[in-house]
């Protein structure tokens, strides 16, 4: 079935595809978004329903191994110590997101210059800033001006609260000197842009059923449906297309039925996430592509980058009201972020304060970790731990690799016959050395801040939920897949736009980036209409 | 699989020994708070689950009866807890998923959840306040130079 043709195709609907969408409404071209999952429903997150804390082991887990959603694809990550973590449908993996939002700092974009190692990126933090601030604007964030770890930013709502937990380890970090602040984060602190005020029903992490979290199926996306964007979901697409003249002519994509359709197009761009985007390069190849589409430099699916995580958890003789508010989003720490030489590795780590559990949350961990028995004893131990523990995240700036990458699983394929990815991925020595001073610094942290005992894990297994560097950017089509402004250097009417093109990975989050980043191209594409394939 | 109700009068008391009441009495054991329904519901959907338990039913009833008593349920506590833990070298399963099972079952309890300070419902759509920050916690960072590179 041939549908007809538009001008732009966006494949993906999530961060990246959605403020594409938004930004290139304007334009009045004719723009679909392909999206092989559906719109979520608020009233089915998990936080409606009494049991709630189990759907994260069922059709709210991270994984798509696990999930048993049909709009899912399968990813073999058995070679990698890190599992994939994401979500498939209208707001992609920012239905699943946590919301912490920050920035990359200035020296995120040129760590070869200042510590000599990966490469610099082809633009710089002034170039985004007024796209982060767009960003900001579109997604909502909340924070507070004056930190001293950034250069002068402005949000529209005010920050998360930092509640009794986050006060208590602010004090902590206070008395060690540390760095701190409250986080950056994609929530409604109020009412805004019709979305209604957060009201701390605590885990974002399965969807946010007040509206208040910036997925952005709530954000960008009813805009830029409003505008004229039509949003096509269920449409899983299989390959993109070349015409006789070398351009991107279109897609091959199924529908819910696993009928076959063909989408035509001017411009192609891509939004399907680091494992997503190189996927579908590896699975378009043809006659002159025989190793990929647009991977003439071999580096499609290469230099994957996570950020190894590193889990410390505390457990304190107080409440500290941990079930309240936003669990990802609470307080940061970036004392450890740039390179120090007298350390033995290079680069740097953020920390991120979790807040606590809920009752079954506390029982299974007190249950993994040792600390909770069955038996007469049980109620005594419990009461130690319920509502007394606050978790803190070790981020770690990953360093690109290629060994470390997304090929094709020779026998694994989704529901449509698609072949589906498969992830090798090692941990560096590097990485190894700074979660061992990230953990051991986490947990001097919580010791400062009261806890009587801590636990740790490191590598975090199901922390493969930041996706970049499959398609990295750069000057030299030799050394990168895309230019400055996310064109692949082979085909030149082929954008990429997700974090597959970051050079570096930083030690933060990534997603306001990767929107940021969209926004900047978005205008290179709006400035550069007429010229465009040159 | 539906237990028979001598299967369930042993899982209850199971229950109750790996989730007894609480000293002071405020939490009821999670056999007394009927999670042996709950049990059933996820051997309904776990199969798997089935002959884990059913053996192990069985186990401690043997064992206990190997004592002299006339069921698993008529012994104290601390015996009760001496046969499961005895049993758990042939019974490897058994304690791990009783225990995980039981565990989700309790502290999802609306009787359980009350006694730790919170209401007995979903987090939406009422939510959670949370009290002004104490934002002045922040003036020795923001006295702090810049902690960034260009
Ligand atoms: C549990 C969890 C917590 C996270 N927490 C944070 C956080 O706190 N802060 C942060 O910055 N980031 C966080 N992230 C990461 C964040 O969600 C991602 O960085 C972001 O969503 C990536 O945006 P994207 O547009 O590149 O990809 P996605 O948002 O993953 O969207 C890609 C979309 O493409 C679609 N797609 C893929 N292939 C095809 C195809 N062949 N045909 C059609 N459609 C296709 C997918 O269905 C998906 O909807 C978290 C992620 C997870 C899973």
């Amino acid at each position: 079935m041939s549908e007809e043709p538009v001008d732009v195709l966006i494949i993906g609907a999530g961060a990246a595809g959605a403020a594409m969408a938004w930004s290139l409404a304007e334009t009045r071209m004719k723009i679909v978004c392909l999206e092989q999952g559906d719109w979520m429903d608020p009233d089915d997150y998990p936080t409606t329903r009494a049991g709630w804390e189990m759907e994260r082991f069922g059709r709210f887990g991270f994984s798509p191994n696990g999930r048993g959603r049909e709009t899912d694809y399968p990813i073999n990550d058995s070679s990698s110590p890190i599992q994939i973590s994401n979500f498939n449908g209208v707001g992609g993996s920012t239905i699943l997101y946590a919301a912490h939002f920050p920035r990359f700092r200035p020296g995120d974009f040129k760590i070869r210059t200042l510590d000599d190692v990966a490469d610099d990126w082809p633009i710089d933090y002034d170039t985004l800033a007024p796209y982060y601030d767009q960003n900001a604007i579109m997604m909502g964030v909340a924070g507070l001006a004056g930190d001293p770890a950034y250069p002068d930013k402005d949000v529209p709502l005010p920050p998360v609260p930092l509640g009794k937990l986050g006060e208590t380890i602010g004090r902590g970090f206070n008395q060690l000197g540390w760095h701190w602040w409250p986080s950056d984060s994609a929530i409604a602190t109020r009412e805004y842009q019709g979305r209604a005020a957060c009201i701390n029903l605590g885990p974002c992490i399965m969807g946010c059923a007040q509206g208040a979290k910036a997925s952005t199926d709530v954000t960008y996306w009813p805009v830029a449906v409003r505008a004229g964007v039509e949003l096509r979901t269920r449409s899983r697409v299989r390959e993109i297309t070349l015409g006789e003249d070398g351009l991107a002519n279109g897609v091959v994509y199924y529908d819910a039925d696993g009928l076959e359709h063909r989408q035509e197009a001017a411009i192609v761009i891509l939004a399907c996430n680091g494992i997503g985007t190189p996927r579908l390069l590896l699975n378009s190849a043809n006659k002159d592509f025989p190793d990929g589409l647009a991977n003439r430099s071999g580096l499609v699916g290469k230099n994957l980058m996570f950020h190894p995580y590193g889990m410390v958890t505390g457990v304190f003789d107080e409440r500290l009201e941990g079930y309240k508010g936003p669990t990802g989003c609470c307080i940061m720490s970036q004392e450890f972020y740039e390179t120090d030489p007298a350390r033995d590795f290079v680069r740097g780590y953020s920390f991120e304060i979790l807040r606590g559990m809920g009752p079954v949350s506390t029982a299974l961990w007190g249950m993994s970790t040792g600390h909770l028995p069955w038996g007469v004893d049980h109620h005594a131990a419990y009461d130690e731990i319920w509502d007394k523990t606050a978790g803190m995240v070790v981020i770690c700036e990953d360093l690109p690799e290629e060994r470390n990458c997304v090929s094709l699983d020779p026998d694994l394929v989704d529901s449509d016959g698609i072949p589906a990815p498969k992830v090798d991925y090692r941990l560096s020595d590097n990485s190894l050395a700074m979660l061992e001073h990230g953990v051991a610094r986490g947990r001097e942290g919580l010791v400062a801040s009261g806890s009587i005992f801590t636990t740790a894990e490191a590598p975090l297994p199901p922390a493969g939920w930041h996706l970049m560097g499959t398609t990295r950017m750069g000057r030299d089509p030799k050394a990168s897949v895309v230019n400055e402004w996310g064109r692949c250097h082979d085909v030149k009417n082929l954008f990429i736009i997700d974090g597959s093109i970051f050079v570096t990975a930083a030690a933060v989050n990534p997603t306001n980036t990767i929107q940021a980043l969209t926004l900047y191209i978005a205008d290179q594409i709006k400035k550069n209409l007429t010229n465009l394939f040159e | 699989m539906s237990l028979g109700p001598e299967e369930q009068r042993t899982l209850a008391s199971v229950l109750d020994t790996i989730l007894p009441p609480s000293k002071q009495g405020q939490r009821a054991g999670a056999g007394g708070l009927g999670l042996v329904n709950h049990i059933q519901e996820v051997l309904a959907e776990s199969p798997i689950m089935q002959p884990i338990i059913a053996s192990g039913l069985a186990a401690a009833q043997a064992a206990a009866r190997r004592r002299g008593a006339g069921d698993f349920e008529t012994l104290p506590q601390d015996a009760r807890q001496r046969i499961l833990e005895e049993i758990s070298a042939e019974q490897p399963d058994l304690l791990p998923s009783l225990t995980f099972h039981g565990y989700v079952g309790y502290y999802q309890h609306p009787d359980v959840i009350q006694t730790l300070g919170l209401e007995p419902r979903p987090p939406h759509p009422k939510g959670y306040e949370i009290e002004e920050s104490d934002l002045s916690l922040l003036d020795p960072v923001r006295a702090r130079p810049k902690l960034y590179r260009e």
